[in-house]
């Protein structure tokens, strides 16, 4: 049974962050394909988002890892970008509110 | 086991091969978004890997097996992988059964034993 990607690297992860016991040969293997599914399921799929140049692009995962329960687990994988620019926006909108909940605090007092 | 944080990293070439395929002709995968899906991926195999030792231990089983994998893979909402990946599964373990029954019929011919035994027996005399 052949797989693209390589099997030892796929037990390095399996390895790498919980205390699996014994990975036998068959669950590598479904791992390693399951693997191998996923990737191409998430590329088809964010595909879908892409609407002008034919090109795949961050923002299209992204989009996509959003709107699909089952990707949960992404969202911190592949957050969506935010703008500089919209960011402070979103500081100073922060600000704003704090300075007015402070004069209101001293209005009550 | 892990030394370097890279070899949790799959491939870049196979990553990128699979993504190929994946995409209708003539389309392209930015750099930035091929490097996604890879992380995607690592991420992926560390999440089932998580759910399907949960179900095991719920079983009192240390070792994951194939059913938790695609027991795990229904209950994360990827039951489409669950219907290739078992044939995929009685394919291999019927390749591997067919390879240790031959193991077996040219290990248990008994004039390759006893000529085997007979070499060691003479090396072993030579030794003396």
């Amino acid at each position: 049974m052949d797989t693209e990607l390589p099997l030892s690297r796929i037990r390095t992860i399996m390895k790498s962050s919980l205390n699996t016991g014994q990975i036998t040969n068959e669950v590598l293997l479904l791992m390693t394909k399951s693997t191998e599914m996923f990737i191409q399921k998430l590329t088809k799929e964010a595909y879908g988002k892409v609407k002008d140049d034919n090109t795949l692009k961050y923002k299209h995962l992204s989009q996509y890892v959003q709107k699909e329960k089952n990707l949960e687990f992404l969202l911190q994988i592949v957050p969506a970008k935010i703008k500089v620019k919209d960011f402070k926006k979103i500081l100073e909108l922060g600000d704003v509110n704090s300075s007015s909940d402070s004069e209101d605090e001293r209005q009550s007092k | 086991m892990v030394e370097r944080i890279e070899d949790l990293n799959l491939p870049n070439a196979v990553v990128g091969r699979l993504i190929k395929e994946a995409l209708p002709e003539g389309a392209n995968v930015s750099k930035e978004a091929r490097a996604a899906i890879a992380r995607a991926a690592s991420v992926f195999v560390i999440f089932l890997t998580s759910s399907s030792t949960t179900l095991a231990r719920k079983q009192n089983h240390k070792t994951i097996t194939a059913a938790n994998i695609l027991d795990a893979l229904k209950q994360l909402e990827f039951e489409s992988f669950v219907d290739p990946l078992t044939s995929d599964l009685e394919t291999y373990r019927k390749v591997t059964k067919e390879k240790k029954d031959k193991a077996k019929t040219t290990n248990s011919t008994p004039a390759a034993n006893a000529s085997g035994a007979n070499d060691e027996d003479m090396e072993a005399e030579k030794a003396t």
